[in-house]
């Protein structure tokens, strides 16, 4: 049986003989199927670790899945353009990070993300203060300073990603990382330092 | 107290509740569907120019890799924001291009003008056009219309200044693009194989 092969089109026609409404061959059917496994099977590989960065910005596991599933959303609706080549880890964290910067933007300072330090004596399982101080030490720095950090030490991105990320230079990572890891030491009370 | 602090991010984390990957997957695929009917309602004209461009436009991956392997994010950031014409070659090539791209990157004043005067007199090259960083940032925000927080990630400072040019004989490319590269500000040049009524660079 002979199947039916979509012609290759250069980028240039798209949108010219694309006349078809609702009319899907089965060529491009099975090229949207592609599209989604290959999209599906980032969101298994990303997901976790883009959830848990969200989670080190704004200390609320449902914010945090929020927060992702709506990164996931917009890399989505630009899948077509990213999927190829393009370095989806760094893209997805620029998303994810822009909305947070955004969420910061619009709402007052005191009513970031995640509101008030939560005093935490209610929370029981394992040992809440050694996993909460890090997080509410970082949640004392400017949303800047935390987004290097999280980036750098917590995902281990190097600063020339890190820079592409955040659209500014290596220069300014480089500073924004020790200035923040000054101040978090100090938060900490120093027992960074082994 | 690097590794100290990767280990307490760790930590930091170990409470997650974790969450359905493909669940996750299913519902971005849905919102990611609407917001792309949304876009194409709403900016039907500058939605057509980015279909017509909609090919490998990575973070990383058309910067021609050079060996020295060490290109600069500004590099990085404007090969890859800066899509090749449709009809020209989507990948950079090392010899052969009919035009080329001359990123400076932070140049000098004086740098930017001595490239220039070196290209002007240059016999190999046709056309040439300079590309201010605020053109660079012009074209780059209307290019990336429908991706609003990519755009607002972007400086324009982040942006590299750029010659572009078509060259009279292709077979100068290789040696061209050697010389040139060496260039006190040059950051990079970029060749690509494009028909004659390819936009002069090669790229968008």
């Amino acid at each position: 049986m002979t199947e039916t092969v979509t012609q290759y089109r250069p980028a240039g026609d798209a949108g010219k003989g694309d006349t078809g409404k609702g009319g899907w061959g089965a060529g491009r059917r099975r090229a949207k199927a592609a599209r989604d496994a290959e999209f599906t099977a980032f969101v298994e590989a990303a997901g976790t670790r883009l959830r848990r960065s969200a989670y080190l910005m704004c200390r609320d596991w449902h914010l945090a899945q929020d927060l992702a599933q709506q990164t996931f959303a917009k890399m989505y609706a630009a899948w077509p353009r990213l999927r190829t080549g393009t370095n989806l880890e760094a893209y997805s964290r620029k998303v994810l990070m822009n909305l947070i910067f955004d969420q910061r933007r619009r709402r007052s300072a005191s009513e970031v993300v995640v509101a008030e330090l939560p005093d935490h004596a209610g929370r029981a399982d394992g040992s809440p203060e050694l996993r909460l101080a890090l997080v509410e030490a970082l949640a004392r720095l400017s949303v800047e300073d935390q987004a290097v950090l999280v980036l750098r030490h917590a995902e281990d991105h190097s600063i020339e990603t890190v820079a592409m990320i955040l659209g500014v230079s290596e220069s300014v990572v480089k500073m924004r990382t020790a200035r923040a890891l000054t101040r978090l030491r100090a938060l900490l009370g120093d027992d960074l330092d082994d | 107290m690097e590794p100290d602090l990767c280990r307490r991010f760790e930590v930091a984390v170990s409470a997650d509740p974790g969450a359905d990957p493909g669940e996750m997957a299913r519902v971005a695929m849905v919102e990611g569907g609407r917001i792309r009917q949304r876009r194409r309602m709403g900016v039907a004209g500058s939605a057509a120019a980015v279909v017509a461009v909609a090919m490998a436009v990575g973070f990383a991956n058309t910067t021609v890799r050079d060996g020295g392997g060490g290109a600069k994010p500004t590099d990085l950031v404007a090969a890859a924001m800066r899509p090749p014409a449709p009809e020209c070659s989507p990948d950079p090539v090392a010899d052969g291009a009919t035009d080329a791209v001359i990123y400076l990157s932070e140049p000098t004043d004086r740098e930017l003008a001595e490239v220039g005067r070196e290209l002007e007199g240059d016999s190999r090259v046709g056309a040439l056009v300079f590309e201010s960083r605020g053109d660079a940032y012009e074209r780059f925000v209307a290019l990336w219309a429908d991706s609003p927080d990519f755009v607002a990630a972007v400086r324009p400072e982040s942006l590299p200044v750029s010659y572009r040019l078509r060259l009279n004989d292709r077979d100068a490319f290789a040696g061209f693009s050697r010389e040139y590269a060496e260039k006190p500000g040059v950051a990079q040049v970029v060749g690509r194989v494009c028909p004659a009524g390819a936009p002069v660079g090669g790229v968008l």
